[in-house]
């Protein structure tokens, strides 16, 4: 019964982390003169797909077009379960907690992708080849980032990881480790500036073209929620999770987490979005080779470090 | 009945503030005219937003001129849109084609059940007409029409190390590149454009046709359509040819005048299209103070003329001309704050990242389609590429400013003078610095009430016909930054 009601009480809070990087992201497009539009404007535009008729496209695969959606919503929700939020508030606490929430990944990105392919469209074709090949260039660099605070704790287990950063928090040996990190995680989510499988005006919306109503609602969310999840994950592995001074740590998780998103997202809006290619060749030349470089800097500190086996 | 009606304001009142709170996403076809209002109202307010899928819209913005060739694309945009969704009409926003029987336009009410129409150019007023609380029909088509089944033949593709398939992707005729409908049938291999045919045609009005078949001040309002974007161009040409044909000089202030409305009208376009151009590239911060520069003009322009262009560029006309000083200096600081915006451009490694090297226009190229003008002196001066376009547009726009600053400091009023629509025989061929180049017209005249010819000749259309050799070969996400850079008004192009 405790273990349901923490399950329950881990997915309302990312019910409501997800409404907060809406408001965010709100935010950042908007500039600091319309707060109140921000915080409206995600409700506003809920009702308005909740009204919105359902639409299937023609000839298109209709299973794979209706499940793609709640494949997504399925992958956030288990992926939630790992991430704790404060030392005994977690949904699940496997000692492999983080190569868990890495695997799981790869099914969100799955669920994408049916939802492209299923448009029985050309645009959807392209976009789901763009989306595929952003998933196979940016798991290895992710996986690869978050190497680093493993090797630092001896452990798989986020609960560890977050207690090992008592005295420093990783992002101060390892801030390479957390750009890549954040720059992978823009990635798994198709985040601006790297949202061209679903924001080239060229293809008119990428792999969501075709998706209305409740259904496109539904994928609107599960990515906020993944990109929420992702940042929380960031402050897990580099800003020493629930751990501050005076506060209680599930407030410290709430607001270094929504900090993260903020800054990231504000970083967004100086850059254009970029061309597949260029973030293939950012991926497998730049991030692939400093993930390396990072996990040989941080297997050297570790032994050189107090602290480290 | 007063309290009754007292509660009746504030349950409308209530709903129209709820209405302005309630968020609308549209999508619009631009017929050809509406360019600028469409960027406008893409920042006007938050809780309107413009989508590049029909399916995620719930409103349906049009703006007029329709061509008969544009209906097939309408009707299914139109049946793309999820249920409940409307339609708001934008009759001509200048209003010059408006009841204007010569002209081949549809009359975009015969194409659906019930709309809400409206005539402006002010994106605060198309705001207010979505917002409006009074009952609104939902959009639903009067019948359906034929669809457009063309097909495209693929080449034959050479043996390669990898076989793939060529696929066609057609982009267009409503798409956010141009200012105005062009279809563009891309041949990828992947991501690589190896190919492109251009489809055109569907703006086209005949306005020449219809200034032969109208009277000679009538064809005025024509000739200011022939780009919508553009009118003060296109009147300042045919009062031009006119005054030639009837052997009569301006005074030079007068000449100044006229040549500082289009200097302003240029700079407008440029301002326009910058906004269009940082949108399609989702660069937040350049999007947002382009659209700054952009309404900062748009103020001042609307206290410039104590007298609007419209009304006085007409053959002979002489007058006393009176400009806002407040709003003259409001110009100078305007062309210090694009320079600054150029100067943040080409600092801009991202951008860069994303717009050098890409789209160069050969000389050659241009020299062999009689490409002679700013669009040939501008390639000369960069590289060619969209990023040297995109700055010295800019610079062109600051040029363009500071200029018209300068011109009109330092006009003194013209003696006054009457317009005269009399015509002799005989024959007129003008230039007009348009916002691309020049714009060309050639007019004859028999003596009668009509104009026995007319022909215009638009930059646009010559570089609609340079396209497919400048895509082919490039990546399908930088062929939409190129037809961008181009700056297109399909209306011009079409005629």
């Amino acid at each position: 019964m405790n273990i349901i009601l923490t399950v329950l009480l881990v997915w309302l809070g990312v019910c409501i982390g997800t409404y907060c990087i809406a408001v965010i992201q709100q935010l950042v497009l908007l500039g600091p003169r319309r707060v109140g539009a921000a915080f409206v404007l995600p409700i506003s535009f809920a009702l308005m797909l909740l009204q919105q008729e359902n639409l299937v496209p023609r000839k298109a695969d209709y299973f794979l077009f209706r499940s793609a959606p709640f494949i997504a919503l399925v992958v956030v929700a288990m992926i939630a379960l790992v991430v704790p939020l404060a030392p005994n508030l977690i949904g699940f606490n496997p000692s492999i907690g983080l190569f868990y929430f890495i695997v799981l990944l790869s099914p969100f990105v799955v669920a994408l992708m049916n939802a492209g392919w299923s448009q029985n469209s050309k645009e959807g074709v392209f976009s789901t080849l763009r989306a595929a090949a952003h998933l196979i260039s940016y798991e290895v660099p992710i996986g690869f980032a978050a190497i680093g605070p493993v090797m630092a704790a001896q452990s798989l287990s986020t609960q560890q990881i977050v207690q090992s950063q008592a005295g420093l928090w990783y992002v101060v040996w390892q801030p390479l480790g957390l750009v890549i990190y954040l720059v992978s995680s823009l990635f798994v989510t198709f985040r601006h500036p790297f949202d061209s499988p679903m924001g080239g005006s060229e293809l008119e919306g990428g792999v969501f073209a075709e998706y209305s109503g409740t259904r496109l609602l539904l994928f609107k969310i599960v990515l906020d929620a993944m990109f929420l999840l992702l940042m929380s994950m960031g402050v897990l592995l580099f800003f020493g999770g629930w751990q501050g001074p005076i506060l209680p740590p599930t407030l410290w998780f709430i607001l270094k987490t929504l900090a993260l998103a903020a800054i990231v997202l504000w970083i967004g809006r100086f850059l254009p979005r970029l061309r597949s290619d260029q973030m293939l060749t950012l991926c497998w030349k730049i991030l692939l080779p400093a993930s390396l470089l990072n996990i040989t800097l941080v297997g050297i500190l570790t032994l050189i470090l107090p602290g480290g086996s | 009945m007063t309290g009754k009606s007292n509660v009746t304001t504030q349950t409308r009142s209530s709903i129209s503030a709820r209405r302005r709170h309630s968020l609308r996403q549209y999508f619009a076809i631009d017929g050809g005219s509406g360019a600028h209002l469409l960027a406008a109202l893409g920042g006007y307010s938050p809780y309107l937003r413009p989508v590049a899928s029909p399916r995620h819209a719930d409103l349906l913005i049009i703006v007029a001129p329709i061509s008969q060739k544009l209906v097939p694309a309408i009707v299914e945009i139109a049946q793309a849109l999820p249920q409940p969704a409307h339609v708001l009409l934008i009759h001509e926003p200048t209003g010059e084609l408006a009841g204007s029987s010569e002209v081949t336009i549809v009359d975009s009410k015969t194409l659906f059940r019930d709309v809400r129409s409206i005539t402006t150019s002010l994106a605060e007023e198309v705001f207010q007409a979505i917002s409006d609380t009074a009952p609104w029909a939902e959009l639903a088509l009067k019948d359906s029409t034929v669809q457009d089944t063309e097909t495209i033949q693929l080449p034959s593709k050479q043996e390669q190390e990898m076989a793939t398939e060529l696929v066609v992707l057609s982009l267009g005729p409503i798409q956010p590149f141009t200012a105005g409908p062009l279809r563009i049938f891309l041949i990828c291999d992947g991501e690589q454009v190896l190919s492109a045919q251009v489809e055109s045609g569907y703006a086209q009005r005949g306005i020449s046709r219809a200034m032969m078949q109208t009277g000679w001040q009538q064809s005025l309002n024509l000739a200011r359509s022939l780009d919508p974007l553009a009118p003060i161009a296109g009147q300042l040409a045919y009062v031009r040819a006119i005054e030639q044909i009837q052997n009569w000089q301006p005074s030079p202030p007068m000449v100044v005048l006229r040549e500082a409305a289009l200097a302003l009208e240029r700079a407008r376009n440029q301002l326009w299209w910058l906004v269009r151009f940082m949108r399609l590239l989702a660069d937040v911060q350049l999007g947002d103070r382009a659209y700054q520069l952009a309404t900062s003009f748009e103020t001042s322009l609307t206290q410039l003329w104590h007298l609007q262009p419209a009304t006085w560029i007409l053959p002979q006309w002489q007058g006393k001309i009176e400009c806002n000083e407040p709003a003259i200096v409001q110009l100078k600081q305007l062309a210090d704050a694009v320079e600054a915006f150029n100067t943040a451009i080409k600092r801009n490694r991202w951008f860069a990242l994303r717009t050098r090297g890409i789209g160069v226009l050969p000389t050659l190229l241009l020299k062999d389609s009689d490409i002679s003008d700013a669009v040939l002196q501008e390639n000369e001066l960069g590289k060619g590429d969209v990023l040297s376009r995109l700055v010295n547009c800019t610079l062109r726009a600051v040029t363009d400013l500071r200029n018209t600053a300068n011109m009109l400091s330092n006009n003194v009023s013209p003696v006054a003078h009457t317009e005269n629509w009399t015509l002799p025989g005989g024959e007129a061929q003008v230039t007009v610095a348009g916002l691309r180049g020049q714009i060309g017209l050639h007019l004859n005249s028999d003596g009668g009430e009509k104009p026995a010819h007319v022909e215009w000749q638009s930059l646009s259309a010559s570089l609609l016909s340079l396209l497919p050799e400048i895509l082919a070969g490039q990546k399908l996400a930088d062929a939409e930054i190129i037809l961008a850079s181009l700056n297109l008004a399909m209306a011009e192009a079409d005629g």
